[in-house]
């Protein structure tokens, strides 16, 4: 018995110091696997999902991964309605991404306020200044990733808006795909016209979530001067003439004289945002680079009938375009930041390859001369509108200013209140979430 | 009577002397295992719920350290119109849909209470939508809904149910008590029979028809069963979330103060105000449901 006790407490000793060794040996593992001089790295990478981009991405990540192989990447996409939500808390209890893809508007809305991201790492980039970058840019794209004039991210698609027609239903309706509409009047004159061939839903914006509610206002307001909050976002500004009118724009090709669809019957699937144009039930519609490229993937016979030419206009001798881009960007809390804009920069050297596989367009100087660029359907369109464009202003606390925006447009398209009196309720939400 | 008792004859007590430490050891035992359990409920309940507390009075953005503001929330929510709305849509979901739910499961519950031909399988069909989740409930209904859908081909109306403020509310109400009537048919099913026969033979001998049985033997004895329901009933409806969020995502008057609480916390990285909501609206369900066991209690007497 005694001795039986006494192997016990040897082969715990043993346990003991074997458990010990091992803890000792992980300790010194990680402690090499976070040293910046040599050791192996692992940086998270986060996205949202869209097919042909994580296709690129892997594959970009797997050769980077070949020609460094101290580091590892870690990929992960997060759906697109999920995505704010997780990055936020994650950002929030560290266990965020190291690097991360994020749209300009919540860049400037909710992270670089916050500081929760590092600024650009020039030397890690291979570039010496800010200056020397941003030459190798378009005028102002790079302004979708900064505040204070410092640069915190590099643009991983970059997008102007368009309007694709289909060219079926133009002709089955008497008119000219050559000569597309110019104004919004002339899209809901042309409406009425493809009604009358018997499609019926001729042009409706969509009604997915709150951000996409505010972007195709945004485009409208670009167009009418209004603008959603003043320039220092003290107060709400939705109730201007030209803000107004903007709205009116909305609500006339809705449910108004100039109707163009029935809402009610707009697909909302926020997965396949572009569904109708893209399975020929609609005939007209705003239209984003990548959004062209997901319907020649999916549906090519429809993607064969589909024109593209400029966005309609308030006033078509002063054109406006709206831009939005996503900014690969490293978090301020990463332990690895040098290495994350070494890893950035190898993504954005693919410019090429992520126009001609992706069909994203980075906003590079002379994309649309390049070899890929000129591979572009309706590229002397793109070409105009990467020129014309302006981002969306952002304010404190935008997801409320969103929610407000989507909330004065389902009033006025939905329940028929009037301009006036919903713009009215909206600027005092407004109002109330910028003073809190 | 002690030959057919099922209870094991006590022991001679021993000398109290030498039964205190044993019983205290016992105890002690007892105690032992009630630990992890208690350590669960503390770490997972308890310890929430008082961080809840104490983030409602800070001004917290997830990424920024919390700012200590005291009441400020609270004061801010007195006057908050979205926050009075989501209360109220509250309110009407949970009175629309439970009071509705509750009446029909009694129906139906007294419908199916004698076994006849296929009433087993009726119990199953109305059950089933219990099983299944809120969320494919609300895909299945988003089918419904819709301005072709089967609700307006059946009634023969053409309502945009979901995109019109005044219909989106009552399009869930007539979801949540298709959803619901079946958890409480059950409840109250094993409630009906759980009362004694002999009470209703009783009754019928005095010359009772069908509605005084009912109104002076089956509904005393359903009092506590009502109670239950009651008071689940109130917390169901006021826990609605996931058919909002899924259906209309809180718009055309279906914000309900959950989604309210989602969105402002997790969506506008406003987590004080969120927990601000949060308190209000466990304060108001507590209150609520000690009056409505005070008033059963009350009835029982």
């Amino acid at each position: 018995m005694a001795e039986h006790g006494i192997r016990s407490l040897r082969h715990i000793r043993t346990a003991g110091a074997a458990i010990l060794a091992a803890l000792l040996a992980a300790a010194t593992l990680s402690a090499c696997g976070g040293d910046e001089s040599g050791g192996a790295v692992t940086l998270k990478f986060w996205t949202h999902t869209h097919p042909p981009m994580i296709k690129l991405n892997q594959t970009l990540i797997a050769e980077y991964e070949r020609q460094h192989p101290n580091v590892r990447i870690e990929y992960q996409q997060v759906p697109n309605d999920e995505f704010d939500t997780k990055m936020l808390t994650s950002m929030s209890n560290g266990t965020g991404p190291d690097v991360l893809n994020l749209d300009d508007t919540t860049l400037r809305g909710e992270y670089l306020p916050k500081r929760l991201l590092a600024p650009i790492d020039y030397g890690a980039l291979g570039t010496g200044s800010a200056d020397e970058l941003k030459a190798r840019y378009l005028p102002r794209t790079l302004d979708g990733a900064s505040a204070d004039n410092e640069l915190y991210g590099l643009p991983s698609e970059f997008n102007a808006t368009a309007f694709a027609v289909n060219t079926q239903h133009f002709a089955d309706a008497g008119l000219d795909p050559d000569a597309p509409p110019k104004t919004w009047q002339d899209v809901a004159a042309d409406a009425r016209k493809l009604s009358g061939a018997g499609h019926t839903q001729a042009f409706s914006f969509l009604y997915l979530h709150s951000g996409w509610y505010t972007q195709q206002l945004q485009t409208l307001l670009n167009e009418t001067g209004g603008t959603i909050t003043d320039p220092g976002h003290q107060k709400a500004t939705v109730t201007s003439p030209q803000a107004q009118a903007a709205l009116k724009i909305w609500t006339d090709l809705a449910t108004g004289a100039g109707r163009a669809a029935d809402p009610n019957r707009t697909s909302r699937e926020a997965t396949s945002p572009f569904s109708d144009l893209a399975t020929g039930r609609q005939s007209m519609a705003i239209v984003y680079p990548w959004a062209m490229e997901q319907i020649r993937e999916s549906n090519p016979d429809t993607f064969a009938k589909l024109k593209l030419v400029p966005l309609p206009q308030v006033n078509p001798a002063k054109p406006v375009n709206r831009w939005y881009g996503y900014y690969w960007g490293v978090s301020r809390a990463s332990e690895h930041q040098q290495q994350a804009w070494q890893f950035i920069a190898y993504l954005a050297s693919q410019s090429q390859r992520w126009l001609s596989d992706v069909k994203f367009i980075q906003p590079v100087k002379g994309w649309d001369t390049s070899a890929a660029g000129k591979q572009v359907p309706g590229l002397d369109v793109w070409s105009a509108a990467y020129r014309q464009g302006k981002f969306d202003e952002v304010a404190p606390h935008f997801a409320e200013i969103k929610d407000a925006v989507m909330a004065m447009v389902n009033d006025t398209v939905f329940d028929h209140v009037a301009i006036p009196e919903a713009s009215r309720k909206a600027a005092e939400t407004i109002d109330r979430s910028l003073g809190s | 009577m002690a030959v057919l008792s099922i209870r094991p004859k006590a022991p001679r007590s021993p000398a109290p002397s030498r039964n205190k430490p044993v019983r205290g050891r016992r105890k002690a035992v007892g105690a032992l295992f009630a630990v992890p359990a208690l350590a669960l409920f503390l770490v997972f309940a308890i310890y929430p719920m008082l961080r809840v507390f104490y983030l409602s009075l800070f001004d917290y953005s997830l990424t920024s350290p919390p700012e200590f503001v005291g009441f400020e929330n609270f004061t801010y929510l007195a006057t908050d119109p979205q926050f009075g709305a989501a209360l109220w849509q509250t309110v009407v979901y949970a009175a629309g849909t439970y009071v509705p739910a509750l009446a029909l499961a009694l129906v139906l519950a007294h419908a199916l209470n004698t076994r006849t031909r296929g009433s087993g399988l009726l119990r199953l069909l109305y059950f089933l939508p219990v099983a299944i989740s809120w969320v494919a409930v609300s895909v299945i209904w988003r089918v419904v809904l819709n301005p072709d859908g089967l609700l307006n081909q059946a009634l023969g109306l053409h309502l945009n149910w979901l995109t019109s403020s005044g219909s989106a509310m009552w399009g869930l109400v007539v979801m949540g008590v298709w959803k619901e009537t079946g958890f409480f048919l059950i409840l109250f099913l094993a409630g009906l029979q759980s009362i004694p026969d002999e009470l209703h033979e009783a009754a019928r001998l005095d010359g009772a028809g069908a509605f005084a049985r009912f109104r002076y033997v089956t509904w005393p004895m359903l009092l506590p069963v009502t109670a239950v329901c009651s008071v689940m009933a109130v917390i169901r409806g006021f826990q609605a979330f996931s058919p909002q969020l899924v259906l209309t995502n809180g718009g055309f008057g279906t914000q309900v103060v959950n989604l309210f609480v989602y969105k402002t916390a997790f969506e506008n990285a406003r987590m004080g105000r969120a927990s601000a909501v949060a308190v209000l609206m466990f304060l108001l369900l507590f209150g609520l449901t000690l009056l409505q066991l005070k008033v059963f209690a009350r009835r029982d007497r």
